[in-house]
């Protein structure tokens, strides 16, 4: 008797749990999103979560999609190791159908694999080394970033034009460091400049003061950082204080960033350096992203990696919208799409990289980042430092 | 030959940072046979109790109503001595109870110590994971000399540097508990003999020891400008490796191997092509083969062990 009262319970509570199960909401598709949200370029990875944030939000507003889409924010604290953990933990979630991803190019040359691996498409938002698409080429990745050598051809097609003509480089040991020491060493010197100094430094490092002082006494007219801030920052601040104002200081996309002023203060007026992309401010869909942002009301600022991971991820849902939440149909769509974002039409190449390559030179006026073209420096109404 | 005085100054800079911390390391060994690996730390905790300070006095707005010279003195006076007694507090809950456990004990229990606080100050600072700005104290002007500029940073860092060692050595020749400190590096057990009070001792130690890792934390803030939870490490591993090199337990001797581990980091990088590069590799190279020569460190003497 007690046996079958057992069996009638189980079997009431299978049939009630199997009913409740095929009860419940709609389905849950799920995208992470990889960046480094604490360490020293965590405003970047921040900003760019709340955008990828705000993309999913709309997508879910929109009531365009057949799933409630979920977003998964992970921690790659800028470092392969940490990456490659977070990746390994993102494949092996089921729902999970596709990331945006990394900032820094040698996290994301750690964590490729193991989406290929997995057959987990992700677009990537930052990094800047080409060989991330043009070497591997998996057709798991895509990115959205103009790469560092047109950066560094930009960057030093400008500073020649200028009149900067006799060049010290200071680059930081990673990857990241090390290709835009490479493509603006060869690009500044294709156009007939000199190079007279080129020192590595370990990202994070704080006493530049050594080598500065070594690098005063030859007279160099710039300096270039392959660095990102805050060591970027750092750099002009003891350049004052070695009394090296005069000396032009350019940067990559590293250095673009409100913490860069913030940090060098008064020293940091009349730097350069190059944004991956268009000024938002000047394009429509740019001022919109802004305000929708602003709207949605994130307490961290927008960063100038906050655009790209719209992008990117409005991309993902895009191709979502598509094919569903089939990685493999997913990882095709993506490389095939042609997204109008707020950077423009963006399409991709053979090899997964944007073709969208236009980036905006900007220089830090009154304590802010603009375009040059803006600038009272291009309106000649001031001199970059040491201009002839 | 401005840029060799510039040079000169810069590791006059860094050697200092480093023999504050190194000092540090020194008194615990050479007083208690301590080798506190969480001593790095106390650097960090200076800075992090300076930085509140400052965030609470501008949100108070004390600056206004004391004057801002007199409002920077009390909060470093005072981020200094908090850390002191934080140093009292981590001696007595845990380096007390094991005074009679083997050394090895107490190493791990200081190794814990050094993962728990810099983690412990990432959970409890806010936004505790990235760097942050050290308040600037100082303008960025200086004076000139021999045509070489020096800044005002670096004569407050060198002029505390000089007063503070001629200070520490006042107290350690002049006052009783400094006898008594100089009896126990000494001589172990005969200052046990002669009534040296040993709980002072261990906490006064421990106290000095924050307040020197504390300026040296300070120094760094003011000098480097950025900071994180974690620089107690590395801050702590140079100054240990420089405390040893100057012979581990003579203050002296820290002060010395401060200097020499800043200058060879400092002219590594002026004199050595790329040398920036690997800094780090060659200053530590520079102790080692300084260890192979002379392992007792310069000013330190064999430690015989009775069996």
């Amino acid at each position: 008797m007690r046996r079958m009262k057992a069996f009638v319970f189980t079997s009431v509570l299978l049939a009630l749990s199997i009913l409740t199960g095929t009860a419940t909401a709609q389905k849950v598709v799920k995208i992470a999103f990889l960046g480094p949200l604490t360490g020293s370029v965590a405003n970047f990875g921040i900003g760019a979560r709340n955008s990828f944030d705000l993309a999913i939000r709309e997508a879910n507003k929109s009531g365009q999609l057949k799933f409630k889409l979920e977003g998964v924010a992970l921690d790659d604290e800028a470092n392969p190791a940490t990456g490659v953990a977070a990746a390994t933990k993102v494949v092996s979630d089921s729902d999970i159908v596709a990331a945006v991803g990394h900032f820094n190019s040698p996290v994301a040359l750690a964590t490729i694999h193991v989406f290929h691996r997995a057959g987990v498409p992700i677009v990537l938002w930052g990094t800047t080394d080409p060989s991330i698409t043009k070497k591997y080429n998996y057709p798991e990745v895509t990115r959205v970033l103009p790469t560092m050598d047109v950066q560094s051809l930009v960057a030093s097609e400008f500073a020649f034009n200028k009149g900067y003509k006799v060049w010290a480089i200071i680059h930081d040991s990673s990857d990241y460091g090390k290709k835009a020491k490479e493509d603006f060493s060869t690009a500044i010197e294709a156009l007939g400049a000199k190079v007279i100094s080129i020192d590595s430094v370990q990202p994070g490092e704080k006493d530049f003061m050594p080598i500065l002082t070594k690098i005063k006494q030859l007279q160099p007219q710039a300096i270039f950082a392959g660095v990102v801030i805050p060591d970027g920052a750092l750099i002009r601040l003891q350049m004052k204080k070695l009394g090296m104002e005069n000396v032009f200081y350019i940067g990559p996309s590293g250095i673009t960033d409100v913490k860069f002023n913030e940090i060098a203060g008064d020293a940091a007026e009349g730097t350069v350096s190059i944004h991956p992309g268009v000024f938002l401010e000047k394009i429509p869909k740019g001022r919109k992203f802004l305000e929708s942002y602003k709207e949605a009301g994130y307490k961290e600022p927008v960063s100038a990696a906050g655009d790209v991971a719209y992008d990117s991820a409005n991309i993902v849902i895009e191709a979502l919208k598509k094919v569903g939440p089939n990685k493999k149909e997913l990882a095709k769509a993506i490389r095939n799409i042609s997204y109008d974002g707020v950077r423009g039409m963006i399409s991709f190449d053979e090899f997964g990289q944007t073709k969208l390559r236009a980036v905006t030179v900007m220089v830090s006026q009154s304590g802010k980042w603009i375009p040059w073209e803006d600038s009272d420096y291009a309106k000649g109404l001031k001199k970059l430092p040491g201009q002839r | 030959m401005d840029f060799l005085f510039q040079q000169l100054i810069n590791a006059l800079m860094t050697s200092a940072i480093y023999a504050l911390t190194a000092s540090g390391f020194s008194l615990y060994f050479g007083v208690l046979k301590v080798l506190n690996i969480a001593h790095g730390d106390t650097c960090t905790i200076g800075i992090f109790i300076a930085m509140t300070l400052n965030s609470l006095a501008l949100f108070s707005g004390i600056y206004q109503i004391l004057s801002p010279g007199l409002t920077i003195l009390l909060i470093l006076v005072i981020s200094v001595a908090l850390t002191g007694f934080a140093g009292v507090l981590t001696q007595i809950s845990c380096i007390k109870p094991l005074r009679d456990a083997p050394t090895l004990v107490v190493l791990l229990v200081t190794v814990g110590l050094a993962i728990g606080i810099p983690e412990g100050i990432r959970l409890i600072y806010p936004q505790g994971s990235n760097p942050h700005t050290f308040p600037t104290i100082l303008s960025t002007n200086g004076v000139h000399w021999a045509g070489v500029p020096i800044r005002y940073d670096n004569l407050l860092i060198i002029l505390t540097g000089i007063f503070l060692f001629i200070l520490l050595h006042l107290f350690l020749t002049k006052t009783r508990v400094g006898m008594q400190i100089r009896a126990m590096a000494q001589d172990r057990e005969a200052a046990l003999m002669m009534g040296v009070n040993l709980n002072l001792l261990y906490s006064f130690t421990f106290f000095l020891g924050a307040v020197l890792g504390a300026i040296s934390g300070i120094t760094y803030g003011i000098y480097y400008t950025i900071v994180r939870f974690d620089i107690g490490f590395m801050n702590g591993l140079k100054g240990f490796s420089a405390s040893i090199v100057g012979g581990l337990g003579n203050i002296y001797g820290a002060v010395l191997g401060g200097l020499i581990f800043g200058f060879a980091e400092t002219f590594a990088v002026a004199l050595i092509p790329h040398g920036s590069a690997f800094k780090d590799v060659i200053s530590f190279l520079v102790i080692v083969i300084f260890l192979v020569f002379r392992p007792t460190g310069i000013l330190g003497h064999r430690i015989y062990e009775r069996v």
